[in-house]
């Protein structure tokens, strides 16, 4: 196997260092993003129906979702901090041209953030149906602007430089892209399936298995949904769609995913087997449809005249500090674990 | 020279936005005040919560634990949410503000700033931990979790600390750029370090005495020495002078000359902030510690207010005391180098900016729009056209050759300003753009070109040289 050939060897050192980096740093936030969008969309469709969704995975999701939100903020800011050793001026750009439509999303996740911890709420169920709905879809629409702004922001941060400026000049708000929808499907549907996987393992500990169809419902759904949205937006970049091993892990991991479902989906009860092959197959998924994603933007962009500043900023000191606790704070996150587990004093673990 | 960040080899041109009457300064400000406030409350408030955990397990305190559950719900609804989020909001404001200071900030910092990231994720770790589970835990695990909550909240304040006393006083990393170390702990680090958590211990202080008059359930007597317990805290206001007077001690003599009278808004804002920390300081050392009287929530509250108005100040003179630079003697507040002032002399400052200006239609010719480009380019940074520092209020009595002269001498005009950056060319489109708005922005406008007058702006210019300027005052001290 010729190692050169292969994501992100093919580039200088300095660059495949950061490439490498961020998309670690961005596939841990996709996982917990994708707990959020699907999460807040599930919450906000089944809020259309009669009664409030008392069931195990509305509960469990609600129960969480605030949690979920602030890792998946607190995921983030690593790969939004690579990405601006990367890419520097064409991530800046694509920021300062959207301007407005990109510094709402701000407020926008405060009040998305504020909505989950009041549908956390148990008194929320007594409140009339209007105010239900409108709750559970204003956290919808929340979440779903803010993905749609890092998509349209991504779409924007390929163009040539004589595109920035025509739009700079036009004074548009919203940058109009055909690209923007079926991409922004590909995330928000593949959602699901990663969703389905945490919030299986949720009630799978807590041993709670009424909705174990519906959640693999759900994934399946979104696989679908997802690789439907992935076709149509190939045909859209296909200039710059990448053909390769990433594409093909993803793809295999795609298969792989659809077919445990379909077994999970088969069986009355969470299967922790089934399951943890999931785990196995889904970020893996991930990590191969991210691939696909940078070499796309990557053939868009020339970056060549960046390598020599990769290669500063690989020089630069403090990466020794940075691993030290990264393994420090890592150990003491897991430590934390343990801690709870064994300092525990209230009623049986699982009630909690 | 190499460089380590391409924005210094380089000029780089962004399409840069207009904020209409606010100062940019004022948006980043603003912001900022804010997130930094939120921030120091929930470092405070780690420090105070295992204060108040060890008090309820040794037994010293009786209703030590029904505050914590009280005080934590606040501080999670609060610090995770706007804590968080108005932390990223700093990240994008500051890119739509200055791209060009924040990309050289990453290029030299972006593993400590990973390593602030590493202190987040502890910080949300132990503190959703404490959230959830903290009423099922004994003892021990509380104290534990809270321990990693504060350990982590204020290792964060290590970090950032570091990176933003940087841009003030780089210290010895300025002769070599490869020493981070002796940048990040530069002379105006530990004195901030020391004044920020002290600031953090009485702003969460303030806050529980807040949460205390709210929480039901309590007799007076109960709020009463909750409260005098909260005022332990307090009282390392006392200390403020110390570090205050350390910080004024090492930054750059021209920064302390402008708090000491040398710029009337500055010097102001550093009084405003002085004095309500006297108020509160008064307050707390006297009023709580010494005669023990009680605070209610109304009180709080207003001291709390006051503690906002300080940091307010305080935060303002920190950014204000930069000027010219965003980066000391590395970057001016416009994103131009004092090494490419020379270059941009001869070939003009915005001659390859690829952005047009907006509503050209509004404009009576080609030499205003030029004006306006070199305006957006060179000074919106820090000013706009009629708003907040508006450039009308500044030179509306001005005629022609005043604006001339005083703007190709830039730096000297006001020593806090960069020198002007363009060739005398685009030194008299600005000067026809800002005169055309002061005249009222008429529809016809005649372009200016004598030879003459481009010569004497090429004379003023030169006069000028492309050197930052300096108090003649202050001769010996740089
Ligand atoms: C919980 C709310 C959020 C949601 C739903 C969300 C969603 C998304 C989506 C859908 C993408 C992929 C865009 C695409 O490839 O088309 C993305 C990328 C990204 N997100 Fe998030 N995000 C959220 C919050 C954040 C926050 C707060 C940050 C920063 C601290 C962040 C940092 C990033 C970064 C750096 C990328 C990669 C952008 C790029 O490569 O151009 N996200 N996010």
């Amino acid at each position: 196997m010729n190692l050169a050939a292969i994501f992100p060897f093919e580039y200088p050192l300095p660059t495949a260092f950061y490439l490498f980096w961020y998309v670690l740093t961005l596939v841990i936030h996709v996982v917990f993003m994708n707990y959020v969008l699907g999460g807040v969309t599930y919450l906000g469709l089944s809020s259309l129906a009669g009664r409030p969704n008392r069931n195990e995975l509305a509960l469990m999701l609600r129960d969480w979702m605030p949690f979920a939100i602030g890792v998946a903020i607190t995921a983030g800011v690593a790969p939004l901090l690579f990405i601006q050793i990367l890419y520097q001026k064409a991530f800046y750009t694509a920021n300062l041209l959207l301007f407005h439509r990109w510094m709402i999303i701000l407020p926008i996740l405060i009040i998305g953030f504020y909505l989950t911890y009041l549908l956390k709420a148990k008194k929320v169920a007594d409140w009339s149906y209007p105010v239900r709905v409108l709750l559970g879809l204003a956290s919808f629409a929340c979440f779903a602007f803010i993905a749609y702004s890092w998509t349209e922001n991504y779409l924007l941060s390929m163009e040539s430089q004589d595109q920035w400026a025509a739009f700079y000049g036009s004074s548009d708000i919203m940058y109009d892209n055909a690209a923007k929808l079926p991409r922004l499907g590909v995330w928000f549907l593949g959602a699901f399936a990663t969703m389905g996987m945490l919030v299986g393992w949720q009630l799978w500990y807590k041993d709670q298995h009424e909705n174990v169809k519906l959640v693999s419902i759900l994934a399946i759904i979104g696989l679908f949904g997802s690789a439907g949205c992935a076709y149509i937006y190939k045909g859209m970049v296909d200039a710059h769609f990448p053909a390769g091993p990433y594409l093909y892990l993803g793809i295999a991991c795609w298969g792989a995913q659809l077919g445990l479902w379909l077994v999970q989906l088969a069986k009355a009860k969470f299967s922790g087997m089934l399951l943890t092959l999931i785990s196995v197959v889904c970020p893996l998924g991930i990590v191969g449809m991210t691939v696909v994603r940078e070499q796309v933007r990557l053939a868009a962009i020339d970056l060549e005249p960046l390598y020599p500043l990769h290669k500063a900023a690989m020089g630069v000191a403090g990466i020794v500090c940075f691993l030290f606790f990264f393994l420090l704070n890592a150990g003491l996150i897991l430590y934390i674990f343990r801690l709870v587990k064994k300092n525990w004093i209230g009623p049986e673990m699982e009630a909690e | 020279m190499t460089h380590y960040s391409s924005f210094l080899a380089d000029v780089v041109y962004f399409p840069l936005n207009d904020f209409g009457p606010a100062m940019k300064g004022m948006i980043i400000g603003g912001l900022g005040i804010f997130h930094v406030f939120v921030a120091q409350f929930a470092i405070g408030g780690g420090l105070l919560m295992c204060y108040f955990q060890w008090l309820a397990m040794t037994g010293r305190e009786p209703h030590a634990r029904q505050f914590l559950d009280g005080f934590y719900k606040v501080l999670v609804l609060i610090s995770f949410v706007i804590g968080a989020v108005t932390g990223v909001g700093m990240w994008f404001t500051s890119i739509q503000i200055s791209p060009v200071t924040i990309g050289v900030m990453i290029d030299q910092f972006h593993w400590l700033w990973a390593t602030e990231w590493t202190f987040f994720c502890l910080e949300v770790g132990a503190g959703y931990a404490f959230y959830r589970y903290a009423k099922y835990l004994n003892d021990k695990a509380r104290l534990t979790l809270l321990i990693f909550y504060a350990f982590a909240a204020w290792m964060s304040l290590f970090w950032i600390n570091g990176i933003l006393a940087f841009q003030l006083t780089p210290g010895g990393w300025h002769d070599d750029n490869t020493a981070l170390w002796q940048g990040f702990f530069n002379p105006t680090y530990f004195p901030t370090l020391f004044f920020r958590t002290v600031t953090c211990m009485v702003i969460a202080s303030l806050a529980a005495c807040v949460v205390i008059n709210a929480m039901p359930g309590l007799e007076r007597e109960d709020r009463r020495r909750l409260i005098l317990r909260c005022a332990h805290f307090m009282v390392t206001i006392v200390l403020m002078p110390v570090f205050g007077l350390w910080f004024l001690a090492v930054i750059p003599a021209d920064s302390r000359s402008w708090v000491m009278g040398g710029s009337a808004a500055m010097t102001m804002f550093a009084n405003i902030s002085i004095g309500a920390t006297i108020l509160i300081g008064g307050y707390a050392v006297i009023g709580l510690f010494m005669q023990r009287l009680y605070i209610n929530g109304a009180t709080a509250t207003l001291l709390m207010a006051l503690a906002f108005g300080a940091t307010a100040g305080g935060e303002f003179v920190r950014e204000g005391i930069r000027k010219p630079y965003t980066i000391r003697k590395e970057l001016y507040s416009n994103s131009i180098t004092p090494d490419q002032v020379a270059t941009l002399r001869e070939i003009g400052s915005v001659t390859q900016d690829p952005y047009p200006v907006r509503n050209q239609e509004q404009y009576p010719n080609e030499q205003v729009i030029l004006g306006q480009k070199v305006y957006r380019f060179q000074c919106s940074v820090c000013h706009t056209i009629e708003g907040a520092n508006g450039l009308m209020h500044l030179t509306g009595a001005w005629d022609v050759d005043m604006l001339r002269k005083n703007i190709a001498k830039l730096q000297q005009l006001k020593t806090f300003m960069p020198p002007f950056s363009g060739n005398a060319q685009e030194l008299e489109a600005l000067v026809q753009r800002i005169d055309w708005q002061n005249e009222g922005q008429p529809d016809t406008w005649p372009v200016s070109n004598d030879p003459a007058v481009l010569e004497q702006n090429k004379k003023w210019l030169d006069d000028a040289g492309t050197q930052p300027g300096w108090p003649k005052a202050l001769a010996k001290s740089e």
